[in-house]
Formats: C-alpha cells, sequence, structure tokens
C-alpha cells in the first residue's frame, strides 16, 4: 500500500459552491433487518422508478435499520404507498417542508476538517440540523426551509467559492 | 439497472451514538474532537428525529480506531443516558453514478439481505451511494453488488491503492 501525503494551505477551505434544494418532504422510518429483502423487492419496483431522492440515509441500529429520505411531496405519495404495505414497516416520521443544502470540494473525503468546519458553522449560528450525510466528497445537510438562505449565508464565511 | 462502477474502501471503524439532542450539538462536539486529533471522517450519517433524539454514525480509517476511542470517551463527556458503540473491521462500498438511487438502494438491500451480508449504514452523496459492511467480506458483498447491478463489462471495481494523508506541515513551517 503506498501512502500518500497531501498537503493543502487553504484559508478558507475552498468548495465549488453550493447547491440548495427546497420543498421537500422528509420521510424516516424503521425496518426490521430480517426483512430487509423485502423492502430491497420493494424499492427496486418499476413503480418506483421515477422517484427521485435528492438525500438518503440509513443508521442500523440493534435489529432495526433506520432509513431516512427526502423527497418530493409528489414522489413521497408514490413512495410511500408502495413501502407501506412492507411486512414490518414502521409509520413513517413526515416533516414538511424541509431543504437540503449540499456542497463538494478537492479530496474533502480525504481531509480533515471539513466537517467540523461545516457543523461549528452551523451550530454557532444557531441553526439545527435535521439530517446529514457525508461521503465520498460530498456534505449533504437537511434543515428547516426556513433555515436554508441563512446556512448559505454562514457557510459561504466559512467556505470560499473556488472560481 | 447499469451503474458506472464500484469503488471499495480501506479498512475503517465506525462509531454509533445514540441519545437524546445536547444542547451544544453533538455533531459540532465530535467534528471538533476529530479535527483537532486530524482524523478525517470517511462517511457519516446523523438524524434527528421530532422526540429530539438522535443516532450519529461516522466512520475513520481503522488505524484510528483506539485513539478515537479514547479521545471521545475522554473529550465528549456524554451523559449517562447516551449510548456510544464502536466496530472495527467495516468497509465502504460506494455504487457510482447516483442517479436512481432507490433503485441502487433497493438491489443491494434485496441481494445483501438475501446472502446475510450486514448493512452498516448508507448514505448519499453528489455522485454516489455508499454502503458500510463487514470488511472481512467485502469480496463477498462486491460481488453480490455486481450480480444484482449491471456493471461495465470490463471494469473491475476500484481498489484503494493510495492512502491519502493530510500533513501537519504547512507553508510557512517550511520558510
Amino acid at each position: 500500500m503506498m501512502e500518500t501525503i497531501a498537503v493543502y494551505w487553504e484559508q478558507p477551505i475552498k468548495t465549488y459552491g453550493f447547491q440548495m434544494v427546497t420543498d421537500l418532504v422528509l420521510v424516516a422510518f424503521s425496518y426490521p433487518l430480517k426483512e430487509i429483502t423485502s423492502l430491497g423487492r420493494i424499492l427496486s419496483r418499476d413503480a418506483l422508478q421515477e422517484v427521485k431522492s435528492e438525500f438518503i440515509i440509513a443508521q442500523e441500529s440493534g435489529d432495526t435499520i433506520s432509513i431516512t429520505l427526502c423527497l418530493s411531496e409528489r414522489d413521497y405519495r408514490d413512495f410511500w404507498v408502495s413501502v407501506a404495505e412492507a411486512p414490518g414497516s414502521t409509520p413513517c416520521e413526515y416533516t414538511y417542508p424541509v431543504g437540503i443544502i449540499y456542497f463538494h470540494g478537492p479530496h474533502f473525503g480525504d481531509r480533515y476538517g471539513i466537517a467540523e468546519a461545516t457543523f461549528s458553522t452551523l451550530t454557532q449560528a444557531n441553526i439545527e440540523i435535521v439530517a446529514s450525510g457525508c461521503s465520498a466528497s460530498s456534505v449533504f445537510v437537511v434543515l428547516a426551509q426556513d433555515d436554508i438562505a441563512r446556512a448559505e449565508n454562514v457557510l459561504s464565511h466559512t467556505f470560499e467559492v473556488a472560481k | 439497472m447499469k451503474v458506472g462502477g464500484l469503488r471499495q474502501s480501506l479498512e475503517l471503524c465506525q462509531f454509533d451514538l445514540r441519545g437524546p439532542e445536547p444542547s451544544d450539538g453533538i455533531l459540532a462536539n465530535i467534528s471538533r474532537i476529530l479535527a483537532s486529533q486530524k482524523s478525517n471522517i470517511a462517511f457519516l450519517t446523523y438524524k434527528t428525529n421530532k422526540d429530539k433524539r438522535c443516532q450519529l454514525s461516522f466512520c475513520l480509517n481503522q488505524d484510528q480506531s483506539p485513539r478515537a476511542s479514547k479521545i471521545l470517551n475522554q473529550g465528549l463527556q456524554l451523559p449517562p443516558v447516551w449510548e456510544m458503540k464502536s466496530r472495527e473491521h467495516v468497509g465502504m462500498i460506494t455504487v457510482f453514478p447516483r442517479h436512481s438511487a432507490l433503485i441502487i438502494l433497493g438491489a443491494v438491500l434485496a441481494s445483501w439481505g438475501a446472502q446475510s451480508i450486514p448493512i452498516y449504514g448508507i448514505a448519499t452523496s453528489l455522485s454516489a451511494v455508499s454502503f458500510t459492511t463487514d470488511y472481512r467480506i467485502m469480496d463477498k458483498a462486491v460481488v453480490a453488488v455486481q450480480d444484482s447491478l449491471q456493471l461495465p463489462g470490463n471494469r473491475a471495481p476500484i481498489k484503494p491503492e493510495l492512502h491519502y494523508y493530510q500533513s501537519e506541515v504547512k507553508k510557512r513551517d517550511k520558510v
């Protein structure tokens, strides 16, 4: 295994820009892991081919997995009609409206301090983080819709948008 | 379902924390502690419920596991009602691109579930869907994904060949 030491001299941290999506429904539900194959088959159905999810995370917790998605209102209805019939599905948590702010940057996945810069900035601005997912070089944050513009404003002071 | 490819991670460790949301924000606290130790977060999911209970899961490189456990236990001072679990030997498989993420999610859940391959966490990014599982059965997990999704015929899963570290050396240190 070759080890490469990367050195970044950025101050502030550069990003390729902030993207926002609003008017979304946050859907969260838990599902028994022993039935996960059934859920997988339902999600693979043709009926859900057109459903577009802007954000998906899942967290394992003992015997269950909690799945959180952000969908448009219309897609939410189609989605939940399918998933509600799955064996063992719990009632879903429904939050509307929420928005997503997401961004990525050079080697975000290989560098420390990106999450700290994001979450400290939002916490210091008293912006409540509803959900988040960070993987590869992306940071996704789900917020109450009313907080999205303010989040972009404060994050723009922490990060520099590359020209 | 056609996808562009798969990428495997290095060996990781995963921390799962659950409890009522502290007033000062668990996300900011933990990310600050990890940044102070120069620990890169390879994967993170966070969700708070309407009753203000939250779960935070994150992955670090496996070689950081003992130090991170010690530092988190010392530095976080979580209330007793909080639960923190860690697991070693975690691997991440990333499927890209992520358009039709639900279909990719369904295919992986169905195939891994049928073969008793554990799922520790899932997160979408700008261009991919990442799944964490047991590192020791990564090859089996990759084959299951290959069997359930249509990959380009001549493209093998990308395995990590470089291990990046961010140096502590700054430009001014060299002057």
